[in-house]
């Protein structure tokens, strides 16, 4: 520009040579950028795509679980019919293990075969003659789940070749493992206890039910309250509330509270939800209560801003026939903005789902086995069972570690998604 | 867009909220522990095998670390507080006293057995063999001059053959927890304590200026040698397999499901295995305990079974599923006096703790 | 202006965004009050009738001393350069303006004998009295017969849904739309094209029988020949309604209009039959405007 201006005395120098001439620079620049631009994409494409393989190829082998197909007589004379609960289960999977290597005599040598069986067979045989007393005096051939040790030596994650001190199996109890194997007694299957059970101490008998049910009742608790919350007080700022010092605070408050680390909020909720008010620890209840807190500013300035984004040609339409202020809201500022609000409130509800640091402070980082059926049952959430199951020394917990964080995901991604099509859906053009 | 029916669960949740604290106030049906991450994996075990085996709901246990355990459970009496509280160390006394002044005045002590913390490595690498002296010398950061004399200088140690010249010439890199985990406490306590007391002018401090004294012998050097890796001990044992040069600080039950990754080092010569921990004769090992509200006892279904269930020898006897899990047992005399004690709900007294 | 407690701010406003007032220091401009007003802006029996009406937004004084009466069954035209403030009184007369927090108004702007800024006045009936028509097309985005049932419904002026039905019909036809769009009532009103979608607003308009019909603009954003059939459709709404028309089209305001007012810079200048106001404009203002001089 500089030289455009002082031009006028040189020799002749058209715009269009000055335009030719910046135009390969500028040019330049737009290609750079647009390559910045790709590099950039491509990175984190690469980096998401790293953590996806890293995830599932640790975790997809939680899928699978080892199990033992053992011959188990429910011999009648073991069971007293008004004590099931009594019976010496253990022993009919010890005794079956006993039918299959008659050779093991010596004590110490049986209980390592013991070992190789879940110690939760025995329960599951509990539950079995529980469910259908008709078992009893029946033999019957079930598959019962393998010990973590035996599951991770099928899986490859125990070296044959390390000497035999430095494993938990000896080379006696591989024996039998292969024994088992070439039997067709021992094989990988589809893990359901994962799906089904509670949290665990064992690898071999952990599961997410607990944790998804913690979840999605902590998650009914926020979206029940932080929905309606954020959007009325959207609306009422926006709409409503006179413009002057004490809304610019609140807005900048409510924008300063999205921004507070979420542990804070544990904290809030610790000294209120439990201390105050004294609801239960450990609960959905004060769980969802806290992730209201959380999730609220998110909500709230997504709903200011959809409001905000409803042309003011709708609302002077409205007022323009006649409609109060409230009718102009509810019939048509409302249904316009709510793809908005619903999209912010998912993803909310998303950042929700993920956090274990507020739930920390009111006691739902826990080990919690029975699975939560209400809103005041103990209960831990997803990423806090990933959280423990991460800590645990076990390293068949590292598979269902990662399996646990690929269920999460895929949560996220369900609702992710669902945010997208109802953007996608609902919105509308003027 | 409020319909009715987002109304009305609206209503129905202030109602649940407002009925919910009546609800909860009118008792607690399974136990609540808090407590010691280091107990956690025992306690929970016992936890799942009570619950499946009794007609008891399994124990709810939350791993808050030792200190933060204490401080929940001396809050006070009632439902809304724990049952027990596991620990990787003793009570202290002004835990103890602020348990009496909120109410909470009968605690029953349950030893439960030992933990071992070990320096290991990856098998990569030659297995260390150190004293507490060596240790010391490698971490504290600051130590008494090389040439003697009572002085202390900045840790000038940059290899292990500088600190030792048996030890092998690679860099000192020392992972480890961060100072909030008991674990780090334990192992300032046992090891570097011990290897600071070999100095004889140190050792005398601890009579004359016990600030000093502690000052001297807990503080870790901040240079890099020693890297803080977090709480998790399974990213520590990762960390050791990629770095075969480093050294790892965890407890015994890691380097007892690792064993075909990774070795512990010798301590004054003796292997962090159990036999060694269970006689007492590694050096780096602590007890763990948890303790009892004697007052809920009889108010919260289950505890007297739990507590029975926990010192039975099938849990935590030398063939015991705890052991299993890597809790190195008591000897047969301190678990019949420790179980005899828990199921009297033998009180302790604050003179006993002597801390 | 209790009712004021607006959500808008004025440079949400379309029309303010294109109209404001460009502030003092003009022109030869006289700040001529309603007595400077040139012409006839009084009539017998006045459907409506404004007196001594200042409009101020914030400080800045956009409308000065305007009075004037409107027939009733008359369209008058409101004609004057950007910014001269008559899309801004136009919007007084169904106080519209109280959306804005800033605007204050005060003079009496009486409907029917009454002062529609008296403080016991609801603006819901009175909007329901007073309908608009904006300069662009804005059908809420529901179906055809939604955006005409709209109004009714929420005045409950059908009983019953053979009623609406009429009502929709009705509007529907006198908007001249029913023939286009009676076979698909249930088609979103967005869906129509330009000329339609005006039609479709002011058959909303009409669906709450106002009196009086405010249009701003109507006919700016579209193309010719829907122009031409909103402009008929006005002529025809004559018979039943009280129009007044803002435009920036003099060909418009001739075709359409018995009276026309003109304003410059917030102020009134002249009003007249729209024959002699074209042809024989009596300040010299108008008469530059007319002539094409500015504007």
């Amino acid at each position: 520009m500089k030289k455009h201006g002082a031009m006028p005395g040189k020799e002749k120098v058209t715009a269009m040579d000055v335009v030719q001439k910046g135009l390969a620079r500028r040019y330049r620049r737009e290609r750079w950028f647009r390559r910045m631009g790709l590099a950039a994409v491509l990175a984190s494409i690469g980096f998401l795509g790293l953590l996806f393989v890293s995830i599932i190829g640790n975790g997809w082998s939680a899928f699978t679980q080892a199990e033992v197909l053992l011959d188990i007589d429910f011999a009648a004379a073991q069971f007293d019919v008004d004590n099931l609960a009594r019976a010496n289960y253990g022993a009919l999977v010890k005794k079956s293990l006993q039918k299959l290597f008659p050779g093991v005599k010596d004590r110490r040598q049986k209980r390592k075969l013991y070992r190789l069986v879940s110690s939760g067979a025995a329960f599951i045989l509990q539950k079995m003659v529980m469910q259908d007393t008709s078992l009893i005096g029946t033999s019957r051939r079930i598959w019962l789940p393998a010990d973590d040790e035996v599951d991770m030596l099928l899986k490859g994650y125990i070296s044959r070749s390390v000497p035999e001190s430095q494993r938990r199996l000896t080379d006696r109890q591989i024996g039998w493992i292969d024994r088992l194997i070439a039997d067709g007694r021992l094989k990988k299957r589809f893990n359901t206890t994962f799906f089904t059970a509670g949290d665990s101490r064992e690898p071999e008998l952990a599961g997410i039910r607990g944790a998804v049910a913690g979840s999605l009742l902590t998650m009914l608790v926020t979206l029940l309250l932080s929905f309606p919350v954020g959007v009325a007080t959207a609306v009422y700022l926006e709409e409503f509330a006179p413009r002057n010092r004490w809304t610019d605070l609140i807005e900048v408050n409510i924008n300063n509270l999205a921004a507070v680390p979420s542990i804070v909020f544990g904290l809030l909720g610790l000294a209120f939800f439990l201390g105050v008010l004294g609801l239960p620890r450990s609960s959905p209840l004060v769980g969802g209560l806290v992730l209201t807190l959380m999730t609220l500013p998110t909500i709230i300035i997504a709903s200011r801003a959809s409001l905000k984004s409803v042309p003011p040609s709708i609302r002077e339409a409205a007022l323009g026939i006649g409609a109060s202020k409230m009718q102009v809201i509810v019939h048509h500022v409302l249904p316009l903005a709510m793809p908005g609000m619903m999209t912010g409130t998912i993803i909310g509800m998303a950042q929700a789902l993920g956090e274990t640091a507020p739930l920390l402070m009111i006691g739902m980082v826990a080990f919690i086995v029975d699975v939560p059926t209400g809103l005041t049952d103990p209960a831990t959430v997803l990423p806090v069972q990933i959280y423990l199951w991460a800590d645990a020394p076990e390293r068949a917990f590292v598979e269902r570690t990662a399996a646990a964080i690929m269920v999460l995901l895929a949560f996220l991604i369900c609702m992710n998604g669902l945010a997208v099509y109802l953007r996608r859906k609902f919105e509308r053009r003027w | 867009m409020l319909s009715k029916d987002a109304c009305r669960a609206i209503v129905l949740l202030a109602v649940a909220l407002a009925v919910s604290p009546a609800a909860a106030g009118q008792g607690r049906d399974y136990i609540s522990i808090v407590g010691s991450s280091t107990v956690y994996p025992f306690a929970t075990t016992v936890a799942e095998q009570f619950g499946k085996t009794t007609r008891f709901k399994t124990p709810k246990i939350e791993s808050t670390g030792s200190g933060g355990g204490m401080k929940l459970f001396c809050a006070g009496l009632g439902i809304e507080t724990p049952d027990i509280t596991n620990a990787s160390r003793r009570i202290k006394k002004s835990e103890y006293a602020t348990c009496r002044k909120n109410g909470v005045r009968e605690i029953t002590e349950v030893k439960i057995g030992y933990d071992g913390i070990v320096l290991a490595n990856s098998k990569e690498a030659p297995r260390m063999n150190l004293s507490k002296r060596d240790i010391f010398l490698a971490l504290a950061a600051r130590v008494p001059a090389p040439d003697g004399g009572e002085k202390l200088v900045a840790n000038p140690y940059r290899t292990w053959k500088e600190v030792d010249p048996a030890l092998p010439d690679t860099r000192i890199e020392v992972l480890g927890p961060p100072p909030t985990s008991g674990t780090r406490d334990a192992f300032v306590e046992l090891a570097m304590q011990g290897g600071c007391s070999t100095f004889a002018w140190i050792k005398t401090l601890k009579k004359t200026d016990k600030a000093r004294f502690k000052g001297i012998c807990h503080t870790i050097r901040e240079d890099g040698a020693y890297i803080e890796a977090g709480e998790n001990d399974n990213l520590i044992v990762q960390k050791l397999e990629a770095n075969p040069r480093a050294l790892g600080i965890f407890g015994f039950s890691f380097l007892d499901q690792n064993g075909d990754r990774i070795q512990g080092s010798l301590v004054d010569g003796e292997a962090p295995t159990f036999e060694n921990i269970a006689s007492g004769s590694y050096p780096v090992s602590r007890p763990l305990f948890f303790y009892i509200k004697d007052a809920h006892v009889g108010v919260i279904p289950g505890m007297r079974e739990y507590v029975a269930e926990f010192t039975s020898d099938r849990a935590w006897g030398e063939d015991g599923y705890l052991a299993d899990k890597g809790l190195i047992p008591m000897s047969a005399g301190e678990r019949q006096r420790y179980a005899a004690d828990a199921a009297a709900l033998k009180p302790l007294i604050l003179d006993d703790a002597g801390n | 202006m209790e009712t004021a407690q607006a959500a808008l701010k004025i440079s949400e406003l379309p029309f303010l965004a294109e109209e404001a007032p460009e502030g003092e220091g003009g022109d030869e401009t006289t700040a001529a009050g309603s007595q400077g007003t040139v012409g006839e802006p009084f009539v017998e029996n006045p459907r409506m009738s404004c007196r001594e009406v200042n409009v101020f937004y914030g400080e800045k004084h956009a409308i000065k001393d305007v009075s004037i009466d409107i027939a009733g069954n008359e369209v008058l035209a409101m004609i004057g350069p950007s910014g001269c403030g008559k899309s801004t009184f136009l919007r007084c007369l169904n106080r519209m303006n109280d959306t804005v927090d800033t605007c204050r108004v005060s003079g009496t702007i009486l409907l029917d004998g009454m002062d529609i800024y008296d403080r016991s006045v609801d603006v819901v009936p009175l909007r329901a009295r007073v309908g608009m028509v904006f300069q662009k097309p804005n059908p809420f985005p529901k179906s055809i017969y939604d955006n005409i049932a709209y109004g009714p419904r929420i005045h409950g002026l059908a009983e019953s849904r053979s009623e609406l039905d009429a009502i929709v019909e009705q509007s529907l036809k006198k908007a001249g739309l029913w023939q286009e769009v009676y076979d698909r009532l249930d088609q979103p009103g967005t869906g129509l094209s330009g000329g339609q979608q005006q039609r479709l607003c002011i058959a909303r308009a009409i669906a709450v029988q106002p009196e009086v019909i405010l249009m701003d603009e109507p006919c700016s954003a579209l193309d010719p020949i829907a122009t031409a059939t909103v402009e008929d459709l006005i002529a025809e709404l004559q018979e039943q309604y009280t129009i007044v028309i803002v435009t920036h089209n003099m060909q418009q305001a001739a075709r359409v209009s018995q009276r026309t007012a003109y304003f410059h810079l917030g102020t009134l200048i002249e009003v007249g039959p729209t024959d002699r106001i074209f042809t024989n404009p009596r300040h010299r203002l108008t008469e530059d405007y007319i002539t094409g001089r500015f504007g």
